[in-house]
């Protein structure tokens, strides 16, 4: 990615947001690059604290809600407008992510992600049984987006929204990687002693890291509630976990459109190739525990070695 | 000059035949009916065979011309029980260029779509599905759904206590929104009715729930006239309470809520069963129904094409078909708006559920019957409520 120039990324971008157009431009398209968007966005959240802290955050489902149903019950019962509902949305996830970070302060790896797995459940209990949350039926009656006088009544719509939000997600993860906070964080992910002994504070680091992932994956849960027009407790479901934690090590960590890339072809199996709701997701864990097993590298590691192999070849070769 | 207007003359006579023949063959193309049901996972047997009642009904509707003289094709897809698949589902169909979408086992999944469906401005009947905002207008201002409702189903449950004139009643109740609420329709219908009672017991419980010997143990000790059990796992949990309710020996009568006590039920339950009473708006083989012409076809076709008896659910989906066919041959429109008010507060002869009326919300207004199990046996008894 470093050879990649801002010229080619205004390319890849620009490429991108037509692509749908370019791909026939049938409504299901349009839905096709929505989704994959939005999961992309919501798997950006969990790919800083996988990939640049080093632990396995379990409770990235519960900011996805805390966005979505932040933006459902602001948007269809107080009436508030898209950025409104994002500012909600964005604070709702930031004091929960806060309360994790706190309670969590001390705790890495194993207890680190039982906590968090523990967050996840007590969030899918409350989602399903909470009136004010709706309960089991859900909240209805959100809006129709509308923004500065722009209307995304559909998929085709709203596609440009949802590509600009994967735009500054993209954004603010590269900036995240580049900046200080990101340098801490991959230093207490590679050697926390090393960082201690630098001065670096891991607990503040923790905080920080957090505080910066969960409006990411709770700006996706946002815009999701305004293209389903309904949530529901399967907001917090599993699959979302899942989802996230496939497309994140899919193709590799610490790469910027690992995440992007990876659901996308979750979402096109799904889509194109489905068996069926069941056997899909056997297939997505299956595919989440042979990655984890066998290619801790994600598909990238063994693509990086081969053109390496090939390198290496031709200049033999030349010599 | 004159070489031209000939030319101009041939060139409009060419795209008139053109604009003809595509007319024409818009007319003979089939109308696409998109089916999105689960059709894998835990609901997916139930709503494979939605499908096939949906099929057997589009059947007889082309052997009978069709709609407006075009036959119908389905497209189907599996919601898999899951909202987000749901709405993708319906995005497909939407492309595909469908003129009605009859959908709804899980109601999660019918509330998700609703907004998806109605934005394309397609005619969407729920078949299945019971919340009650479905109907709320916010979804789709205008919905269509042909199961009961939590209201209608809790008014004949109030009424069977009322005229049994029982005064203390216990409730074993499925602790979630479905449970909730039809217990607090059956109560508010009570207290509608102005039916002096004593709730003398409430037992909550989980919807995966097995095990109801403590539940049914404080039951007991509360010596109820009529215990209502109000389960929806009909898998599990209904037959679980019948059966331990008959070896704890419940007093008084057990009641099930309405259209929890299907056939297969009553199989698992066994001997347990006798004496239960239920509630419920079908049986394919008692009268009304069995007497019934255009249900006694619909039994013949879903036999000949999947060897298979239709249920109640069965039943309510081909309705919605066949409702939906009448009310477009009606209008001589597929237009949503045209048929929707067609159906909405309307009333429809000879359909496989008998002479039916829509509530202006588009609710069916059900007919529920009684009934008693008895030698293992589903018998209704003689008056609809």
């Amino acid at each position: 990615m470093r050879m990649m120039t801002p010229l080619s990324w205004l390319i890849g971008l620009g490429l991108m947001l037509i692509a749908p157009a370019l791909l026939g431009g049938s409504g299901a398209v349009y839905s096709a690059f929505v989704l994959i968007a939005i999961f992309a966005v919501m798997s950006y959240g969990l790919d800083v604290i996988v990939s640049d802290l080093g632990e396995v955050s379990l409770a990235h489902p519960v900011f996805f809600a805390a966005g979505a149903y932040a933006s459902a019950i602001g948007s269809s019962r107080w009436g508030f407008d898209p950025i409104s509902t994002l500012l909600l949305a964005i604070a709702a996830a930031a004091i929960i992510a806060a309360g994790i970070g706190i309670v969590t302060l001390r705790m890495r790896e194993f207890v680190f992600s039982l906590v968090t797995y523990a967050v996840t459940v007590v969030g899918m209990t409350l989602a399903a049984n909470w009136a004010f949350l709706g309960g089991s039926d859900g909240i209805t009656g959100i809006p129709v987006f509308n923004i500065f006088g722009y209307s995304a009544l559909t998929d085709r719509e709203l596609w440009p929204v949802a590509w600009l939000l994967l735009v500054a997600a993209l954004y603010l993860v590269r900036c995240f990687r580049r900046s200080r906070l990101g340098q801490e964080a991959m230093t207490v992910h590679l050697n926390p002693r090393l960082a201690t002994m630098s001065g670096i504070d891991p607990h503040r680091v923790r905080i920080q890291v957090f505080l910066f992932s969960a409006p990411i994956t709770a700006a996706a849960g946002w815009l999701y509630s305004y293209q389903r027009a309904y949530i529901s407790a399967d907001v917090v479901d599993m699959y979302f976990l899942i989802l996230m934690l496939t497309a994140v090590v899919l193709i590799g960590r610490r790469i910027l459109l690992a995440p992007l890339i990876g659901v996308a072809l979750i979402l096109c199996q799904e889509k194109f190739l489905s068996f069926g709701g069941y056997v899909d997701r056997i297939i997505l864990g299956s595919v989440l525990i042979v990655i984890l097993s066998f290619m801790p590298r994600g598909l990238a590691g063994p693509a990086f070695d081969m053109l390496r192999w090939i390198k290496r070849r031709a200049k033999n070769i030349n010599t | 000059m004159v070489f031209s207007k000939v030319a101009r003359t041939a060139a409009a006579a060419m795209m008139a035949a053109g604009l003809l023949a595509s007319g024409v063959q818009a007319q003979e193309d089939p109308i696409k009916v998109g089916v999105i049901f689960p059709l894998s996972g835990g609901a997916g047997p139930q709503g494979k065979h939605v499908n096939w009642a949906i099929e057997a009904m589009a059947k007889m509707i082309n052997e009978d011309g069709g709609v407006m003289g075009r036959q119908l094709e389905l497209i189907s897809r599996d919601d898999e029980s899951t909202p987000a698949v749901g709405v993708s589902r319906a995005n497909e169909l939407i492309s595909e260029g469908v003129d009605v979408i009859i959908e709804g086992w899980n109601s999660p999944v019918t509330l998700a779509m609703q907004p998806v469906i109605a934005r394309a401005g397609i005619m969407d009947i729920t078949a299945i599905s019971k919340a009650d905002p479905i109907l709320s207008g916010e979804g789709n201002p205008l919905a269509v759904r042909l199961n009961s409702s939590n209201a209608q189903d809790g008014a004949v449950i109030a009424k069977f206590i009322a005229d049994a004139g029982a005064t203390r009643i216990a409730f074993l109740t499925e602790n979630d929104a479905y449970g909730t609420g039809a217990q607090a329709s059956i109560e508010a219908s009570l207290k509608e009715m102005g039916h002096d009672y004593e709730k003398v017991a409430e037992e909550l419980f989980p919807f995966d729930q097995a095990d109801f010997r403590v539940q049914l143990s404080n039951v007991k000790s509360a010596n109820p006239d009529i215990t209502i059990a109000i389960n929806a796992n009909e898998g599990l949990g209904m037959p679980a309470i019948i059966r331990q309710a008959k070896r704890s020996r419940l007093p008084g009568t057990l009641v099930a809520a309405v259209g929890t006590v299907a056939p297969s039920v009553i199989e698992v339950a066994g001997d347990a069963s006798e004496g239960l009473v239920g509630a419920d708006i079908y049986f394919p083989n008692v009268e009304p129904f069995a007497s019934n012409e255009v249900n006694r076809r619909f039994i013949a076709t879903t036999e000949e094409l999947h060897d298979y008896t239709p249920d109640k659910f069965m039943a309510l989906g081909a309705t919605a078909l066949q409702v939906w066919a009448m009310a477009a041959n009606e209008v001589e429109s597929l237009e949503k708006e045209a048929v929707a008010n067609r159906i909405r507060g309307g009333s429809f002869e000879n359909t496989l559920l008998g002479d039916i009326t829509f509530g202006e919300n588009g609710q069916l207004n059900s007919n529920h019957y009684i009934f008693d199990v008895t030698d293992q046996q589903i018998v209704v008894r003689d008056s609809a409520n």
